[in-house]
């Protein structure tokens, strides 16, 4: 549209320097009713008037001057459609009263009466589509936002606390620091967060819903190599000691701290499966040496903190293991 | 499709793959001695609970004996590498089987190498 646009400035402004000459000629024809007047003054119009293109329109009108006057009424019919365009494209026409309006004003001021009527007309346009866009509610009020902000007074006693020092070393008599009383905090809480109007600044970014587990064929060879060599050549050496223990901390010599003292150690379990064992007892003779040895071995592993259920739990069945295997040998004693 | 598949073969790869550290790694042992040292030590963490069980067995005044005869046979019959008194706490720079100390694993000499060049942390020399 710019290109549009810049082709029209030429035009319009070929067209007005010769319209103060045409302009007897024009009211003459009668052909050209006001409202197509109007709707050529719209179409002609610019949209931003710099001091090199009105420079640069003078010496257009100069040198093509007598050109023009020939060429005019063409001219004129050529840029009625074209104007009516661009009205099309620019959405909604003005109001032909207001427009009626701009031009009556145009032309009681004493100045270059086109240009002026054009300023005005871009005026217009320009409020027609702000108050558009409110209307649909896409631009940000920022006097919303200023609405529930208030000026900070500090008081003076206050400056003069901040000013004597940033950082207290006033010491107590115990060796603490004395902090500044924090009257700032006082401020902030008068006033909530979750009070006022919603601004709607800051939009939800929408949780995509995880994709249902896609049946993917494992990677191929390819799309493992592939993957190796992308990690390798991202993985840079550690710029400084901060990110040499980053990596060292991914590969596992490090450890995270605060040291967490059951890493690797996931035991469920409740205590009471820890220390009473005797359930698992129930594939052993219930009398005999070998109960006996089992219930102690039972006392001890109750006591040991070191193993996890599902150890303990083996190491019963393995004794149940061997006791079986060497049944025979038992029943000859 | 296929961005998600190589995400998941990148996050694969990363886990096999530790990031290419800079680093140097030990490839070699330093002698013989302490390679027959090394796989002494996987074998006793092997064997570990079957000889602690069948050492209960043994070690028993409950059970009675020909039960004990029976376990000290099987136990013989395990590997020999497989009991953790033939290892050896060796140095593990040098493979110095004498004056190691355990809390570093260094042989005596190469401590105070270390310890002169302020390499040892925490470590001073005595002067009282």
């Amino acid at each position: 549209t710019s290109s549009v646009l810049s082709t029209d400035e030429d035009k319009s402004a070929a067209s007005k320097d010769s319209t103060p000459e045409g302009a007897s000629k024009r009211q003459e024809d009668g052909a050209e009713t006001p409202k197509q007047q109007l709707l050529d003054i719209i179409g002609n119009m610019k949209v931003e008037v710099s001091y090199r293109k009105k420079l640069q329109e003078l010496k257009a009108s100069e040198s093509k001057k007598q050109a023009l006057n020939k060429l005019e009424s063409p001219d004129s019919e050529g840029s009625v459609p074209q104007g009516t365009t661009e009205d099309t494209q620019r959405g909604k026409p003005l109001n032909p009263e207001l427009v009626k309006a701009a031009s009556a004003v145009a032309s009681s001021l004493p100045r270059n009466k086109k240009q002026t009527e054009s300023e005005l007309l871009a005026q217009l346009r320009r409020h027609e589509e702000t108050t558009d866009k409110q209307k649909k509610g896409g631009t940000i009020n920022i006097r919303n936002v200023i609405s529930e902000m208030t000026v900070k007074r500090q008081t003076p006693a206050q400056r003069s606390a901040r000013m004597s020092g940033r950082i207290s070393l006033r010491l107590d008599e115990d060796g603490q620091r004395i902090r500044p009383e924090r009257s700032s905090a006082q401020s902030i809480d008068s006033r909530s967060l979750k009070v006022g109007k919603r601004l709607n600044i800051f939009t939800k970014a929408s949780t995509e819903p995880e994709h249902a587990l896609k049946t993917v064929s494992s990677p191929t060879i390819w799309d493992l190599e592939f993957a190796k060599e992308v990690a390798a050549v991202t993985a840079q050496p550690p710029r400084n000691g901060f990110e040499e223990m980053i990596q060292w901390t991914k590969e596992g010599i490090l450890w995270e701290f605060p040291i967490d003292n059951e890493v690797g150690m996931e035991d469920d379990a409740e205590f009471h499966e820890h220390i009473f064992l005797e359930k698992h007892l129930e594939g052993f003779p219930k009398e005999g040496p070998i109960r006996h040895f089992m219930e102690l071995v039972i006392c001890g592993l109750s006591k040991n903190p070191y193993l996890s259920v599902k150890q303990k739990v083996e190491h019963i069945e393995w004794f149940q293991k061997y006791f079986e295997e060497k049944k025979e040998l038992l029943q000859e004693i | 499709m296929a961005a998600a598949a190589l995400c998941w073969a990148l996050r694969a790869a990363r886990q096999v793959l530790p990031s290419p550290c800079p680093r140097q790694v030990r490839s070699y042992y330093v002698d013989w001695r302490m390679l027959r040292d090394v796989k002494r030590r996987k074998m006793a963490y092997e064997h570990a609970d079957e000889r602690l069980r069948i050492n209960a067995i043994r070690k028993n005044s409950i059970l009675p004996r020909e039960l004990q005869e029976v376990a000290d046979k099987e136990i013989a019959a395990l590997p020999r590498d497989s009991c953790p008194v033939r290892i050896r706490n060796r140095c593990v720079l040098t493979s110095r089987p004498r004056g190691v100390k355990r809390r570093w694993r260094l042989s005596r000499i190469v401590f105070r190498h270390f310890a002169d060049h302020a390499q040892m942390c925490g470590v001073q020399r005595a002067m009282w």
